[in-house]
């Protein structure tokens, strides 16, 4: 039986103060992602779908709703418990500036866990026993201009699952990535979630990228818009995805 | 448009603009009050003593245009750096370069007019506020010396206005040699990681042998003499920028690689950011290293000339009062101070000769110096002249034919009378000096005087007194000898005393001024230095706070680093002041008397300053949360 690893309820996010001209990014949303899913979210441009990310990551509060990540309600916390949290519980991959480029490949990965006040020589085993799961023991000890782009992705991705977090929030992970990467690092993702049941969350845009989840979440101005759930293989998924695309582009025109 | 555009964002970055105009005003008004101790003829005239100050006020106000210069540079590169997206912005929507280029020039040139005014208004407060202060202290006649002086402030405005059409003009050529994209993009330049290898360790150990040398050749001045100087003083300043290119980023490497140390919170990142700094900024580390040891030296020199006119008085004058022919009036004075010894010799003066009475001389032997400014030591106390005089005359001063077979003089007893009896060269007039007995005393024809020698508790209690009598003796001398008495040379305590006292505390004044003015200009190089390329670590910082770094843990890394990058050229620096001053021991006896105050008076500015960097920077680089 699977547990919830995040749960969002009613979700408001409201920019501008009372009386100025607000703007409603979340109208309300609600969603459940199981321990072990990989899911997706995809909504064109300014559907919300980064305010989303930004609330559940911990990165800005939501004006209304719940949200709660391995048992812990997020919204009431204060910004140092937030840090905290965050440095804890969650991983992230941004599209880029991803690692700290003064600071070698080993010394990127180690940072959660120096963070936590974990012993030099402990973090010297995780930060090998991750680098082998993702492939990089060769580029440990480079720096990041040393290194090609899905390296650098494959890097980012140690760093965020090294201190084991309940989730891994990707935001447009194969945004800066040539195909042959790009797809490369989504198979990595497709592994640690299958074999090493890693929860993922992943923001994307594209089609293509979203073909690797299990489920995958619509936006569109602020509200949820619909859900599909991989049934059959890849390619089929990829073509049901760009028939909701296709849909919300419609509804777009005759709005 | 554009225009409405340049004045909007210049408002925005108010607080920037602000830090920069600051220290423009310190440096115009600190400028403009030298030019007019430095200018003001009127003023010298009427003061033959402030004259040979002159020339320090002339050096300082060059040297603090010296730097103003770097100052300017490194202040608008900094403004620039602010507004590069900006401005590239501007161009991508179709502005034309020559446009912008003549906004940036305007405005440049603007801020240092408003500097200007501001700084001349400020100058004139400082000039008749602490310049007339100074003159009080001194006691100079302040007479003929205007706050506002017109030809100081032309001389202020021409020299200010030619550097900022200068910083101006190579601002916009700056600007025009970019690209578009160039500008935009500035952020995103990655660093660059040189690894140090063996020949770095090399280079570091050469530096610090160099530095060693330095020293050595400057402790050892008194020996080496010019030579040691040029030698000591170069090889301190390349010694100084090979430990600031190689040592210090070996040494932040050796930090680096303590796995431990490196492991622990935000160190990796905050060592790899100061590594960053160590290796970027090693020419300004290096250049703030020397010149606060200039700045700090400037007020600790100077201070110690001052503090040292008591010593040096001290060393040559055991008595504090040698009158001839003493009148009422003087032992008047006398008696209203604590007299611990006072003893009068009578002499006698023809046309040849002056001649002490020995018997006087041998009843109260006086007492003389045991110091000497090369080996000055407090523990040295003045010892009495024992000497016998068993001849019945000696001789001094004389010339070959006059000394005949007649013994000289005893070496004590020659630097007892030469210092306080026949002290006077106007009134000796070339005449030999004799000491002869009773008989042969009474047997001389020329007029009879005596002189008083007299030792008091503490003569800096009486100057007035001691000044008063000073002038007497100066009428006196003017009534024999054929001089005016202002133009005669009286070789006492006091007049030894107060001629160095105005001297020294012109040039202590100065460097004070000027010492201030350094540190001022050169914290402030450092904070734009530093704050330039602030903008580049936003990303790097932002993501940190992304992966949950506590906000707490970031603003101490970021005093930690700027910390580090401080103190590194205070401690070199201050080395240099506390080394350095050691050469002057063989003119000044103490060169280290109160030299905490120089060293306090720094490390208020420069703490001052690294806190505004630390402010500064974090503003750009962790915006305020949520």
């Amino acid at each position: 039986m699977s547990t919830a690893v995040l749960e969002v309820k009613d979700v408001q996010k409201i920019y501008g103060t009372k009386g100025e001209s607000q703007s409603h990014a979340l109208k309300g949303v609600s969603m459940t992602i199981d321990k072990g899913e990989f899911v997706g979210i995809m909504g064109p441009s300014g559907s919300g779908k980064t305010t989303l990310l930004n609330v559940i990551s911990t990165l800005d509060r939501p004006t209304e709703g719940f949200i709660e990540i391995a048992g812990t309600n997020i919204t009431q916390m204060k910004r140092n418990q937030l840090a905290d949290f965050r440095s804890q519980k969650l991983g992230f991959i941004f599209q880029d500036f991803n690692l700290l480029e003064n600071l070698s490949v080993y010394e990127n990965i180690a940072l959660p866990l120096s963070l936590q006040g974990v012993s030099s020589k402990e973090i010297s085993t995780k930060v090998s026993k991750v680098a082998q799961t993702l492939g990089i023991e060769e580029i440990l000890q480079k720096y990041p201009v040393q290194i090609s782009g899905g390296q650098k992705q494959r890097a980012a991705a140690a760093r965020a699952l090294v201190h084991d977090p309940a989730i891994l929030l990707a935001d447009e992970p194969t945004g800066s990535l040539d195909s042959k990467n790009a797809k490369s690092l989504l198979e990595t993702m497709t592994d640690l979630n299958e074999n090493h049941q890693v929860s993922i969350m992943m923001v994307t845009h594209d089609a293509f990228s979203a073909s690797y989840c299990k489920r995958i979440l619509f936006i569109q101005d602020g509200k949820l818009y619909t859900e599909i759930q991989r049934t059959g293989d890849r390619q089929q998924f990829f073509k049901q995805i760009l028939d909701v695309l296709a849909e919300l582009g419609a509804s777009h025109d005759v709005r | 448009m554009l225009l409405k555009l340049s004045m909007s964002s210049m408002r925005k970055m108010m607080k920037d603009y602000l830090v920069l105009l600051v220290g423009l005003v310190i440096s115009i008004s600190i400028f403009y009050m030298f030019q007019t101790l430095a200018l003001n003829s009127d003023y010298t005239k009427n003061n033959s003593m402030i004259s040979s100050i002159q020339i320090v006020f002339n050096v300082g106000a060059f040297l603090l245009a010296f730097i103003t210069i770097f100052y300017i540079f490194y202040a608008n590169s900094f403004l620039l750096s602010l507004r590069r997206k900006e401005l590239g912005m501007y161009m991508v929507l179709g502005a034309k370069k020559g446009k912008i280029s003549q906004i940036l020039f305007l405005e440049t040139l603007t801020m240092g007019i408003v500097s200007l005014v501001i700084g001349s208004l400020v100058g004139i407060a400082l000039a008749s506020g602490i310049g007339v202060l100074l003159m009080n202290l001194l006691e100079i006649s302040t007479e003929g010396y205007y706050a506002f002086y017109l030809p100081a402030m032309l001389m202020t405005w021409g020299f200010f206005l030619v550097l900022f059409l200068i910083t101006s003009t190579i601002n916009a050529i700056r600007l025009a040699r970019a690209t578009e994209l160039a500008l935009i993009r500035a952020e995103q330049q990655n660093d660059k990681i040189k690894s140090k290898g063996i020949g770095a360790v090399l280079v570091a150990i050469l530096g610090v042998i160099l530095l060693a040398l330095g020293y050595t050749c400057l402790h050892l001045l008194m020996y080496l003499q010019a030579l040691g100087f040029i030698v000591g003083a170069i090889s301190c300043t390349i010694g100084t920028y090979l430990i600031f290119i190689s040592l210090l980023p070996v040494l932040v490497q050796a930090l680096k690689k303590n796995k431990k140390l490196n492991d622990s919170k935000l160190n990796a990142f905050t060592f790899a950011q100061l590594r960053f700094r160590v290796n970027n900024l090693t020419k300004i580390l290096g250049t703030v290293a020397m010149l606060i040891g200039l700045g700090v030296g400037a007020m600790a020199g100077g201070l110690a000339f001052q503090q040292n006119v008591n010593l040096f008085t001290t060393v040559f004058h055991v008595y504090d009062v040698n009158l001839h022919d003493p009148v009422e009036t003087d032992y008047q004075a006398l008696k209203k101070m604590n007299v611990l010894e006072q003893n009068t010799y009578r002499y006698k003066v023809d046309d040849k000769s002056f001649y002490y009475l020995k018997e006087d001389l041998l009843a109260n032997p006086m007492l003389i110096s045991t110091n000497s400014i090369q080996n000055y030591s407090a523990e040295n106390k003045p010892k009495r002249v024992t000497e016998p005089l068993p001849k019945d005359v000696y001789i001094m001063n004389a010339t070959k034919e006059e000394r005949g077979n007649i013994d000289s003089v005893p070496e004590d007893w020659e630097e007892a009378i030469s210092t306080n009896l026949a002290n006077n060269y106007q009134l000796m007039q070339g005449k030999s000096v004799r000491i002869v007995d009773q008989v042969a005393y009474e047997g001389i024809t020329g007029s009879e005087h005596k002189v008083l020698v007299a030792q008091v508790d503490d003569y800096l209690k009486y100057t007035q007194d001691l000044k008063e009598m000073d002038e007497r003796q100066k009428q006196l001398v003017a009534s024999i000898v054929n001089v005016k008495a202002e133009d005669v040379y009286t070789s006492s305590k006091y007049n030894t005393y107060a001629g160095m006292y105005i001297f020294t505390s012109g040039t202590m004044f100065m460097g004070f001024f000027l010492g201030i003015a350094f540190l001022a200009m050169m914290a402030s190089c450092l904070m734009f230095k530093i704050l330039s390329g602030a903008a580049r670590d936003k990303d790097r910082y932002s993501m940190l706070r992304k992966i949950g770094v506590r906000q707490s843990l970031l603003v101490g890394s970021v005093y930690k680093e700027l910390f580090m990058v401080f103190i590194f050229p205070a401690i070199i620096g201050l080395m240099h002041v506390l080394i350095g001053m050691e050469m002057f021991s063989f003119i000044l006896l103490d060169p280290y008397l109160n030299i905490w105050i120089p060293t306090l008076i720094f490390v208020v500015i420069y703490a001052i300053y690294y806190y505004i960097t630390v402010q500064l920077y974090r503003g750009i680089v962790l915006p305020k949360e949520a």
